[in-house]
């Protein structure tokens, strides 16, 4: 009789569940190089429903795991020049205190010293793994296609000078990384390089959140919950007429 | 229900994307403004199953586990330093910079300032100011009697006196760069104040290495462009009302569980 209410209550938690990851990407809809998340459930089959019953078997619902959205966001021009916006594959790679991480986020920014830093203020870092540092008088920064950062100092002539290239970094599965707080991604993975690395400078990768799916997603999830809502409430009726009519029936 | 305050994120960081839009609208018309513009970030995860975890003894492991996010905080309100359009304005003492750094303008309580507003005046005893009177650095006085005064492309100013055929060299405009320009603090009235993130300011002769131009006879108009505005403000404002329609659903799903009993 309790399983009827158990199962139920395993969908109503998992819709929980599934209800934060929507709010969440719903809440990151503007939020640079964020990736769009979605549940997936699985069944979990307890093979004897009851001593009564030993050939029937019973399933719940398990939140098995989480699938990240890889596809590219939209490119929005912000028109600065140390906004710089990955198209295809590949992440950028930050130093932070807890070690290397991974962003798809390339809104950048020169510090006090002059080093090219996130919004956090960890050192962006280049392919050779090294910090990217400019001196004061070096005027225009250029990132090409491909990476490569070349600065100028105005009113010189010839004075164009490559000053490396962004570390740029892809790995085998996309999937077995650790979100962290901060736009900010985690892997055990070793690197892999980017064959043909593309990046456009002065523009920032929107997140990839489509809202029309995302409030569809929504409303299928409100309503499966109130469906398994009914599928308890019509459990408990069935328990609440049992007791009344065996108690009329003694 | 996390879906509430995660949802609730979400519409604050939407009030604040519309707060910086609105007022990079107010300043359309704003001598030397820069625009800013808010940029996101998602928030702590909970983790309910780590990815990466062993999944039996035989060393299978977690592909990609559940990981709940918490929703969305501001990172970073930046402003963007790209270069204004030029207004001719035909006044003497407007003075547009092209290029990199700003103008040096001396506080009442002796602190220095600085501005990419080059609309200047002069005071009463001819010094150069601005238009709320500070002294640009390093003062420069014109003599009462000058009759024109030009502002060279680096900085020289010169006045033309009565009677004379030359002109007299008065004073050196001189522009003050910075490592990091978006790290600088806002103060209103168009002036900045040098802080630990923008790094320590350089002054330099205008046209030197590194350092912008002067134009006389222009302002450098506010970097605000419309278009874009009005889009951001619509992204902004309908993320707003997604978040809302979020708060809803999950209130609707709470009023369904109060309503078993």
């Amino acid at each position: 009789m309790d399983n009827a209410i158990l199962i139920g209550l395993s969908r109503q938690s998992a819709m929980m569940r599934q209800m934060s990851v929507i709010a969440n990407n719903i809440a990151n809809m503007n939020t640079s190089g964020y990736k769009s998340q979605s549940m997936l459930f699985d069944e979990y089959v307890m093979p004897v429903a009851s001593e009564a019953s030993p050939d029937k078997s019973l399933s719940f619902v398990q939140d098995l795991g989480q699938f990240r959205n890889v596809a590219d966001g939209a490119i929005q021009t912000t028109g600065n020049p140390l906004d710089v916006a990955i198209t295809g594959e590949g992440f950028f790679k930050v130093q932070t205190a807890q070690g290397v991480r991974y962003t798809r986020d390339g809104h950048f920014q020169l510090d006090g010293s002059g080093q090219l830093v996130t919004q956090e203020g960890n050192p962006v870092l280049s392919d050779s793994g090294s910090p990217i540092t400019f001196g004061a008088d070096e005027g225009e920064i250029t990132i090409a296609r491909d990476g490569t950062i070349t600065t100028s100092r105005p009113g010189t002539a010839n004075s164009e000078q490559v000053r490396g290239k962004l570390g740029i970094t892809t790995f085998a599965n996309l999937q077995d990384m650790k979100s962290e707080e901060n736009n900010l991604l985690s892997t055990t993975q070793t690197e892999s390089p980017v064959q043909s690395v593309r990046v456009v400078q002065g523009s920032i990768e929107a997140s990839n959140v489509k809202p029309i799916v995302e409030m569809t997603n929504m409303m299928t999830v409100q309503r499966s919950y109130e469906s398994a809502q009914k599928l308890i409430e019509a459990a408990d009726d069935m328990r609440r007429q049992a007791i009344s009519q065996i108690a009329a029936a003694a | 229900m996390q879906a509430l305050s995660i949802a609730a994120t979400g519409m604050m960081a939407q009030q604040l994307n519309v707060e910086v839009i609105s007022n990079n609208i107010a300043n359309m018309s704003t001598t030397g403004f820069k625009k800013q513009r808010a940029e996101f970030q998602d928030l702590l995860y909970q983790n309910l199953r780590r990815v990466g975890t062993n999944s039996s003894d035989t060393g299978t492991v977690v592909p990609s586990g559940v990981q709940i996010g918490l929703g969305v905080k501001t990172g970073s309100v930046y402003r963007i330093m790209n270069q204004g359009d030029m207004d001719n304005t035909g006044n003497k003492l407007d003075v547009a910079i092209q290029g990199r750094g700003f103008f040096r303008v001396q506080l009442p309580s002796g602190e220095d300032a600085y501005t990419r507003a080059g609309n200047f005046s002069l005071s009463a005893t001819g010094q150069i100011v601005t238009s709320d009177g500070y002294t640009v650095q390093p003062g420069i006085t014109v003599p009462s009697d000058a009759t024109d005064i030009t502002i060279s492309k680096d900085g020289q100013v010169q006045a033309t006196m009565p009677g004379q055929t030359t002109a007299q060299v008065v004073g050196q405009l001189e522009l003050a760069t910075f490592p990091n320009d978006a790290g600088l603090d806002p103060q209103g009235d168009n002036l900045f104040l040098e802080t630990a993130a923008s790094g320590s300011p350089s002054v330099a002769t205008p046209g030197s290495t590194g350092v912008g131009t002067l134009l006389q006879g222009f302002l450098e108009t506010s970097n605000v462009n419309a278009v874009t505005e009005i889009s951001s403000l619509i992204t902004a404002q309908r993320a707003y009302e997604m978040n809302s329609k979020v708060i809803t659903a999950a209130d609707e799903m709470m009023s369904v569980t109060s309503n078993l009993k």
